[in-house]
This record gives structure tokens, C-alpha cells and sequence, in this order.
């Protein structure tokens, strides 16, 4: 969930901070052309991976709003995987490395 | 590669993740809540395997596929496919809740699986229905 979290965090400062800028000040659009769809399927495996985490587990409205309110931001999920991070450790305390499976 | 090779690919795709979602249906549908059989935990460890070698793995070579073909035919003007993407991604998140739910059932939860999940193999139906109109006869 992690991995996935800061693969979307990733495409979408590229596609804003580099792809966008370089169609609308260089006007070389090839770059959001490539990113978009890149992005867009990054943003889908993060809401499904979204959904399938809190399905799975107890998460609480909250921490749920805070996982999707990330993926619109930029650098949201760089924040968003300490919070992740702070989770698994969290989960895998008492009950042993198996369960970090689950994030 | 052709549109017609990944139209293959993305149909046959389509099909390995429908199929794997009605399985997911049928498998959730009959565990029930109070402890767990050793049975129980074989099924729904059967059913996690495969959902995660195959099922999900064939929704996101749908999900790519299905984006490479619209970029390259150019469809994104036109009102059918966003319907059914909007039904794609209906499906897609009841597969998501149906992969989570049979998570926590494989964990220590004796919990039932949602009730609303009992509804999934005739959602997934219809879904496929709908689709399936729309990408032949692109009506809109």
C-alpha cells in the first residue's frame, strides 16, 4: 500500500510539476500525453488499493478521508506513507511480521 | 502492437477477471459468520491465491489495455465509453471490497462477509451485460 501510495505520489508530481509546465511554457505536450494515462492508472491502483485496505481492516473515517484526500495532492503521499509507515508498525507490534502483509 | 492483438489480449483479460469476481462471489457468499473450519480456512486461502495470481492481475491488464485502446481509437469523445468506465470502476471497487473482505475473513474475524456482498454475482452480471452493449453496439 506504500509502495503503491508513493508510486501515485510519484506520477503525479511528475505530471504537474514537469509534464504540464513543460506543455504550457516549452509547448511540448508529448510529456503529459506519456504521464496522463501514466497517472491515471497509478490514481486507479491507489483507490483500489484504497478500498481494498479499508474493506480489510478496522480504519476509521478519518484516517480513510486523509488516504484519498492524498492522492489529489501533490507530495501528499510522500506524507501520506509516514502515516502508512507509523500504521504498519503499529499493526505489526502485537501481533507479529505476518500481519504487515495486510497493509 | 495491433488495436486488434490488444483487443484480444484486453477480451481475454476481461474475461479471467469477470470470472474470478463471480468465483470471489460465490466463495463469499457461502461463508457464513461463527468460527471457522479448517475447510473454511482451505477455501478462503484457495480463493486468496488465486485471487491475487490471477484475478487482480487480469483487472489491471484490463484497466491498461483497455486505456491503450481508447487512446488509440480515440474514444474518449464519446459518451459510451464513459459510461462504461464508470461501470468498469463500479466493478472494480466491488472487487476491491470483495478481495479486502475475504482478507479479514482468512485473518481471525469471525465476522460475516457485508451483506450487500451476497448481491455481487447479479451486480457483476449486470455489469457485464451493460458493457457488453455498450462496447458492441456504441449506442451514444
Amino acid at each position: 500500500m506504500r509502495l503503491v501510495s508513493l508510486f501515485e505520489g510519484t506520477t503525479l508530481v511528475a505530471l504537474t510539476g514537469v509534464a504540464v509546465p513543460l506543455k504550457h511554457l516549452a509547448g511540448y505536450p508529448t510529456a503529459t500525453a506519456v504521464m496522463g494515462p501514466i497517472h491515471g492508472v497509478a490514481f486507479l491502483i491507489y483507490v483500489w488499493m484504497v478500498i481494498n485496505t479499508v474493506s480489510g481492516g478496522d480504519w476509521s473515517k478519518g484516517e480513510i478521508t486523509r488516504l484519498l484526500v492524498a492522492a489529489f495532492v501533490p507530495f501528499g503521499a510522500f506524507l501520506n506513507a509516514r502515516f502508512l509507515k507509523r500504521r504498519e508498525d503499529a499493526l505489526a507490534a502485537p501481533a507479529g511480521p505476518a500481519d504487515k502483509k495486510r497493509l | 502492437m495491433s488495436y486488434l492483438w490488444i483487443k484480444a489480449f484486453h477480451l481475454a483479460a476481461v474475461i479471467t477477471w469477470i470470472g474470478g469476481m463471480l468465483a470471489l462471489s460465490v466463495v463469499l457468499m457461502a461463508l457464513t459468520s461463527g468460527p471457522r473450519s479448517d475447510r473454511d480456512r482451505h477455501l478462503i486461502n484457495t480463493a486468496r491465491t488465486w485471487d491475487s495470481r490471477v484475478t487482480t492481475p487480469a483487472m489491471l491488464i484490463v484497466w491498461v489495455l483497455g486505456l491503450v485502446m481508447a487512446l488509440q481509437a480515440g474514444s474518449f469523445s464519446a459518451p459510451w465509453l464513459w459510461i462504461k468506465l464508470v461501470i468498469v470502476v463500479i466493478l472494480s471497487a466491488l472487487h476491491g471490497i470483495q478481495s479486502g473482505t475475504l482478507r479479514r475473513l482468512a485473518g481471525d474475524s469471525s465476522r460475516p462477509p457485508p451483506a450487500f456482498l451476497r448481491f455481487a454475482a447479479p451486480v457483476v452480471i449486470a455489469a457485464v451485460v451493460g458493457i457488453a452493449i455498450l462496447a458492441i453496439t456504441k449506442p451514444l
